[in-house]
């Protein structure tokens, strides 16, 4: 049933999409919407949904929303980023708003909609959407492209370095109804390029019921160098999945940090592929789980060449009866000789009613390699509680300090200010502390 | 560090010394699996009713199964039907001694070194040895019958204390928990009984050499310990197969309940034809190991060597039901040639203050793929408890593979939980520095994985530690320097 009031949905998209002009990418759509039915609704008895439920984001129709906002535009302005950046492209509930955002395409690089380039039936764009990502391999994945919205086009030529950093901010306003926000990003930076991209997920009301639902694809040619910083401060009630494909020619390097702090129940699935020699992939993340959140990582580091590097630390802070579920595999082919992969996870347990599930794994089919991960949970230590109430502090004062040196860590990775002292207060105020 | 192809040659012609067929006359079921199979091995083992009763519900279960297929392993998909069922060695008329015993049979035994004989016996192990099916032998009766231990097999159990056999039959793994353990509760055809009493300390270490000697028939023993209040034992479990084209089957199913203040520490020790250079025969181990610690302060030990099996598929586990109680979980699996093993434990944490450990220590070398799969939960009324696990995998060669891993499910913030797991080859430091003062690249190597196993090895009852150390050097042995 609601499988197919997705196909339906899926297809009266697909219709109203402009057929007189441009390039909608329909036969992608229509195999994507073939590969939703194909694949069904996830459920516990698959590997990767095992502790993570859906039934939440079924319970209603999930309509793609192409209303236009009609909230005034100051308010949209949220907690703006105090340093300067060479772009802001701005989404409003999933589609791009010209009137916000700043800056553009500039020679060597492009900045701009997905949709506006499949208005103009621009191929050099369209070509790429899905060759990292594919149909999808789940139902959301393959719903994402059959129903493709808008997202952000990311290009840069040879050698073009963007020395500021480009900003992309969601916003959803939304009050009422689920709707479903199909982003889908697309970022290449060819030989030597770099750029340094913010990404944030924000809702004006503490309250919106939505599904913002994105596809991020990121190639790295020889050489290119990205960095990336992601936070995801969605409403209370809403439901956030990102998928982000990474491909890392060779000598690439990738270096992300991600947050994860809002939302009713939210997943970041996070790919990663080496198909050059010598890349390295770093990524570090927090995540905050409190009363009725869920809050779900998946990663899949692929080492299928020899010679490269990656290191991820995740951390989470579990309050109320907040749940989190990691997902963490390193995988190195056979052949991939000389390469080092590590992963680590930590939790921090600060409620009876909280809950973890960790899994974080190896296959590993070379034998010159070092690999290793680590994951622990854990409460706050009692010996250093103590330690700092003899020295007069309170014990909530106790607790915050303790629990802000505990994240501090995956916090001070945030290069840009402004942004990780936001992070720093919203994760102390969903704590309240 | 760079092996020569002769070396590699080396394991191979290596071979496997245990593999020699008896040539005994035995009673054997034709292939296939139906009612009147499990009907027929029920009458034949001369079962009460109720067992028979137990059987076919797990028969009518398993049927609705499908076989699990998430494990890191590949093996042709088991033809059930082609497998024969039960098979004992030809009846003989009731034994009074060693003498009695066919001399063949008697021979296998002292090639595989079982210390059955009495000056043997003087070692202190008492030996309950399953010859295929059907316990042919047992002894050292007397002295644990004076400390009132139970020691005998499964079919034996069934006859003489059916209401311990009702009780706790089932009640650790019941028939419903899988795939094999139904197979198992269906046509389970032997295996051993322990009921220690309360207050005993079991006098001797317990021992049960399982073999597999007949071609194309399936083993699957069933093994019941219950060690009732404050009461200790040792179970040692050995087990070897003669060389055989053919893949063989064993599903086993162990139970162990252990009351409070009891301790139960049952060590394996695993030697099964790994099937041939090729990948071809070998035994498939799917195997359901489980242990309830089910009174406070109570304690079990799993401590295991693996180096046989084509296929290993084993997850001996702890539920610590009782506050304080103890899991642990030692285990060293190689996988070379072809092998296969996806192994690991279960620890399910519900009382209070219970801690357990896992120490896991896989090796692969060839085209061995050795996978640890665990699972730690932690229940939400389970509080300050505590688990570390450390899994650690030593790679030798370019082809072979080592997979990690583990769930970690956690629902009481009291709750310490620490996961650790590396996957390397023989460092070049180690190995010079081992090199830089004499040792030959073999020996430095081969001293470089004992102390890698050490830790587990420790655990094992002395006997056992000496096997394994030699089994670990035998299937080793080349692979390396």
């Amino acid at each position: 049933m609601i499988l197919e009031s997705y196909r339906q949905a899926a297809q009266t998209t697909i219709e109203s999409l402009p057929g007189d002009s441009g390039d909608w990418l329909i036969p992608q759509r229509q195999a994507a919407v073939k590969q939703m039915l194909d694949l069904g609704i996830p459920h516990a008895r698959q590997e990767t949904w095992r502790y993570t439920s859906v039934d939440g984001l079924l319970s209603k129709e999930l309509r793609p929303n192409h209303r236009v906002s009609d909230r005034p535009v100051e308010r949209l302005d949220i907690a703006p980023l105090e340093e300067p950046v060479a772009a802001r492209l701005v989404f409003v509930d999933g589609s791009y708003s010209p009137e916000l955002s700043t800056g553009g395409s500039q020679r060597g690089y492009r900045l701009g909609s997905l949709r506006s380039a499949m208005a103009a039936g621009d191929q050099s764009v369209l070509r790429s959407v899905a060759s990292l990502s594919g149909t999808g391999d789940h139902l959301f994945a393959a719903m994402n492209l059959a129903c493709l919205q808008d997202g952000a086009v990311i290009q840069l030529s040879p050698g073009v370095v963007i020395e500021q950093p480009v900003e992309l901010l969601h916003i959803t306003t939304n009050r009422k109804g689920r709707h479903g926000q199909q982003i889908r990003h697309l970022i290449e930076l060819d030989t030597d390029a770099s750029v340094k991209l913010i990404e944030r997920y924000l809702s004006v009301d503490d309250d919106s019921d939505y599904f913002n639902n994105i596809v991020c694809e990121i190639s790295l040619a020889e050489g290119a160098e990205f960095r990336h910083e992601r936070v995801q401060q969605e409403s209370d009630a809403a439901y956030h999945l990102c998928r982000i494909h990474i491909d890392l020619g060779r000598n690439a390097s990738y270096r992300g940090v991600t947050a994860a702090l809002g939302g009713a129940w939210s997943r970041t699935e996070l790919y990663n592929r080496f198909s050059g020699e010598g890349a390295a992939f770093e990524v570090d993340g927090l995540y905050a789980a409190g009363e009725g959140q869920l809050c779900d990582f998946h990663l899949k580091v692929d080492h299928a060449v020899p010679n490269c590097r990656s290191r991820e630390a995740f951390k989470g802070v579990l309050h109320g009866a907040g749940r989190a579920v990691f997902d963490g595999l390193i995988q190195v082919k056979a052949d991939s000789q000389k390469s080092e992969a590590h992963l680590h996870n930590a939790n921090l347990m600060l409620s009876s009613r909280a809950e973890v599930d960790t899994k974080p794994q190896l296959v590993i089919l070379a034998d010159d390699v070092q690999c290793s991960h680590g994951t622990s949970v854990g409460q706050l230590d009692e010996q250093a509680l103590f330690y700092l109430r003899s020295r007069g502090i309170d014990g909530h004062q106790a607790r915050r300090i303790l629990c802000l040196g505990f994240a501090g860590e995956i916090l001070d990775r945030f290069a840009t200010v402004s942004l990780r002292e936001q992070i720093e207060n919203d994760l102390l105020q969903r704590m309240r502390f | 560090m760079a092996l020569s192809d002769s070396s590699v040659d080396g394991i191979i012609a290596g071979g496997y010394s245990e593999g020699f067929v008896t040539h005994i006359e035995s009673d054997t079921l034709p292939p296939g699996l139906d009612e009147s199979v499990i009907r027929t091995i029920s009458s034949l083992k001369a079962e009460p009713e109720w067992m028979l009763e137990r059987r076919l519900q797990a028969y009518r279960h398993w049927q609705g199964l499908e076989e699990p297929g998430w494990a890191q392993i590949r093996h042709p998909a088991i033809d059930f039907q082609s497998i024969s069922y039960y098979s004992s060695p030809r009846k003989k008329p009731q034994l009074e001694s060693l003498d009695e015993v066919d001399p063949e049979l008697l021979a296998t035994y002292e090639k595989l070194g079982i210390p059955l004989d009495e000056q043997k016996a003087l070692a202190g192990v008492a030996v309950d040895a399953v010859f295929d099916s059907v316990s042919v032998a047992t002894t050292f009766r007397e002295t644990l019958a004076e400390a009132g231990v139970i020691f005998c097999s499964m079919s034996e159990a069934i006859r003489e204390y059916p209401e311990l056999v009702q009780t706790y039959m089932g009640s650790v793994v019941p028939y419903k928990d899988n795939y094999f353990a139904a197979l198992n509760s269906a046509v389970f055809s032997d295996g051993t009984f322990v009921y220690i009493p309360k207050g005993v300390t079991c006098p001797m270490e317990l021992s049960t050499y399982f073999r597999i000697n007949e071609a194309l028939t399936g083993q699957f023993e069933r093994t019941l310990i219950i060690a009732e209040e404050s009461s200790q034992v040792s179970y040692l479990e050995g087990c070897t197969a003669p060389m055989r084209d053919e893949n063989q089957l064993h599903a086993a199913v162990v139970e162990l309940v252990a009351m409070a203040d009891a301790k139960i520490k049952y060590s394996t020790v695993q030697n099964w034809y790994p099937g041939d250079s090729e990948g071809r025969g070998g035994i498939y181990n799917f195997v359901t190991k489980r242990g309830d610690c089910r009174g406070d302060r109570s304690h079990i030990s799993w401590t295991q060597v693996e180096t046989g099996s084509a296929v290993t598929w084993k997850y001996p586990s702890c539920i610590l039901r009782g506050d304080d109680s103890v899991g642990e979980f030692y285990s060293v699996a190689v996988t070379k040639g072809h092998q296969q093993a996806d192994t690991g434990t279960k620890m399910i944490h519900i009382g209070s203050n219970s801690r357990s450990t896992i120490l896991s220590k896989g090796i692969s070398a060839m085209q061995g793929s050795n996978a640890y799969r665990g699972l730690v939960r932690i229940a939400a009324k389970a509080e300050n408890a505590r688990n570390h696990t450390q899994c650690d995998s030593l790679l030798i060669g370019d082809r072979c593979a080592a997979h990690t891993f583990p769930y970690i499910e956690v629902k009481n913030p009291s709750a310490q939980v620490e996961h650790e797991a590396t996957t390397s080859k023989v460092s070049e430091d180690q190995l010079f520095y081992c090199r830089q003062r004499g040792l030959s690249e073999e020996d430095a190597v081969s001293m470089i994985i004992n102390g890698f196993c050490k830790e587990v090895f420790n655990e094992l009852p002395m006997e056992f530690a000496v096997e394994a150390q030699k089994l670990l050097a035998v299937s080793l042995e080349g692979a390396v320097g």
